[in-house]
């Protein structure tokens, strides 16, 4: 490993940054140690999830997020040169260091609050896969824009704030619309919903159609990705794989 | 047999149109205008195993969107192609396997990555066996003199040193059709004629077909055996290099720095020489080669005139291909 300080030092920053917000969330249990059936362990195991699902994601597929920002400036050049399939060329060229510290903080929480049993392994396990595939449907299916809109790294980076936003919160604290966006718009609510819904009192329906959403959302991205292929335009930018 | 075959190849793209400054921007905003703007028009091409081409034109002229439809990177808004047998854009993969891209301005190098790790991730992308990869890596690290580098971080070497990995990398896999967009860009002489040498090795030896893209005479002169000039989207001239060097390529510039002021015997020129500046200790001037040699310029020179330094340039390509355009134009009013 090349920068093997940098990349201690920036994982475990990401790992001390949410373990602060885990401290403030603590602070706020200690006042009202129930807030519609949420306890501060739920919340925890939210963030575990959230964080956790986010971080194999980033590790191992590292562009998701980024796809806007490929597309606009050109960059699927060298990939689209090649005989491997361009998406998951694109998606696995990258890996982001910080985001260890998100999946190191992720599995020490579970490690910490979470089911240890087989079952409970499992369904974390089960829990892991669905946040990740959701956090790289929904920035692909954002990325993908940039075929139809040009640059579109604005909209992709608001979708992406937002969306990482809405999974820290307990899905139980939205009421009327604001919880059916959460469930089909911004599908946030599969992700912040997992720690009742699936970790503490399993809901077959729920984890299934969240598992169906996560699944959905990355078919949908990558049918759109390879239509958006289509309509590249490349570009002329100097560029560099990094 | 045919490498490569276009027929009425054409990419049109929609670009926005928008005036100046903030009021052009507010307009633009609520009342968008959009031109279509032709890249490429309708090209018809044909180009045979193992030729060697050159594929000119000036800044715009619709090179590398040509490139880039040829290697199924763009979709083509109408027209067909055919390379190696097989269409770009619906079999992009399959034809990846047999051919090979460098594109100047982007690099298939990983930055933070010593070229060792890209050249292994290289023979994996196209599935090449692990004894065939090992010696054919061995071969080109060889060829290529890249042992002194293979395990510098790619950010740590010269343009020219990366332009050799980027080179040798696209070779790795025996492609039987290698496509080079500016392959010589920002190299300095030395770098440019030891790339030059090593393309044309692997044109001999393995029969590779280059099509080439470059603003460099010298890279047209020594590697290519055809030119295509394509200009505003649309084929200009399409000939042996010979013709054209003899044709078109057929004027030098040579700069001379003096050890005195210019004088009178500086000045005296054979007939084809002219002198285009002169000013204080330099001199240039253009030489038409149909008429006089470059040496016998220099002969007139040596023992009358103290020279300290001597560069012999090529035109700039730009000029020639207007030059071209011009010739082009003047024949077509003739008939």
């Amino acid at each position: 490993m090349e920068y093997r300080l940098s990349f201690a030092l920036l994982a475990g920053m990401m790992f001390v940054n949410n373990l602060l917000w885990l401290f403030f969330w603590s602070l706020f249990f200690n006042r009202f140690p129930v807030v519609n059936g949420w306890e501060l362990r739920d919340v925890m195991m939210l963030w575990a999830v959230g964080a956790g699902g986010f971080g194999w994601a980033s590790v191992l597929f590292g562009n998701f997020h980024r796809i806007a920002a490929i597309v606009s400036s050109g960059q699927l050049d060298v990939y689209l040169s090649q005989p491997k399939p361009v998406l998951l060329g694109v998606l696995a060229s990258r890996m982001s260091v910080t985001a260890a510290g998100d999946l190191l903080f992720g599995l020490a929480i579970y490690a910490w609050v979470g089911d240890r049993s087989l079952a409970g392994a499992c369904a974390f396990a089960l829990g892991l896969l669905i946040s990740g595939l959701l956090f790289m449907g929904v920035m692909l299916i954002a990325g993908c824009l940039a075929f139809y809109l040009g640059n579109s790294e604005g909209i992709a980076s608001q979708v992406f704030n937002s969306f990482v936003s809405l999974t820290t919160y307990p899905a139980d604290i939205f009421r009327g619309m604001a919880r059916i966006a959460l469930f089909s718009i911004v599908p946030a609510g599969f992700i912040s919903y997992l720690p009742i819904g699936l970790l503490r009192d399993f809901d077959p329906a729920f984890a299934a159609g969240a598992l169906a959403m996560a699944v959905g959302s990355c078919l949908a991205g990558a049918w759109l990705f390879g239509r958006g292929l289509k309509r590249y335009g490349s570009g002329n930018a100097i560029a560099m794989r990094s | 047999m045919l490498a490569l075959r276009t027929r009425g190849l054409s990419k049109t793209f929609k670009v926005k149109r928008k005036e100046p400054g903030l009021g052009g921007s507010l307009r633009s905003l609520f009342r968008p205008q959009w031109e279509t703007k032709p890249a490429v028009r309708g090209i018809d091409l044909d180009v045979e195993q193992g030729e060697t081409v050159a594929f000119l034109g000036p800044n715009g002229a619709g090179k590398s969107t040509t490139i880039k439809m040829l290697t199924g990177i763009l979709h083509p808004s109408s027209g067909e192609a055919e390379v190696l047998g097989l269409s770009p854009w619906r079999q992009r993969a399959e034809l990846a396997y047999r051919i090979g891209a460098v594109f100047g301005q982007k690099s298939q190098l990983w930055y933070h990555l010593p070229p060792v790790d890209t050249f292994e991730l290289i023979g994996r992308v196209y599935e090449m066996r692990r004894d065939e990869y090992a010696r054919r890596s061995r071969e080109l690290i060889e060829r290529f003199e890249l042992g002194p580098y293979l395990h510098t971080p790619v950010r740590k070497l010269s343009l020219g040193e990366r332009m050799r990995c980027e080179i040798a990398a696209v070779f790795l896999h025996r492609p039987q059709l290698l496509f080079l967009d500016e392959p010589t860009i920002g190299l300095d002489v030395v770098v440019k004629q030891r790339i030059r040498e090593l393309i044309r090795e692997r044109n001999r030896s393995e029969e590779t077909t280059v099509f080439l893209t470059s603003h460099d005479a010298g890279d047209v002169e020594e590697l290519c055996s055809r030119v295509v000039v394509i200009h505003h989207g649309g084929l200009l001239l399409d000939e042996p290099v010979e013709r054209m060097k003899r044709d078109v390529l057929n004027r030098k510039t040579i700069n001379v720095t003096l050890a005195d002021p210019v004088s009178d015997a500086a000045l005296a020129l054979p007939d084809g020489a002219r002198v285009v500046r002169a000013e204080g200790r330099t001199l240039t001037v253009a030489v038409d080669l149909r008429r006089t040699a470059i040496e016998q310029v220099l002969a007139t020179w040596i023992g009358r005139v103290r020279l300290e330094d001597i560069t012999v340039e090529d035109p700039p390509l730009e000029e020639t291909i207007k030059h071209i355009y011009g010739m082009r134009q003047e024949t077509e009013a003739g008939a």
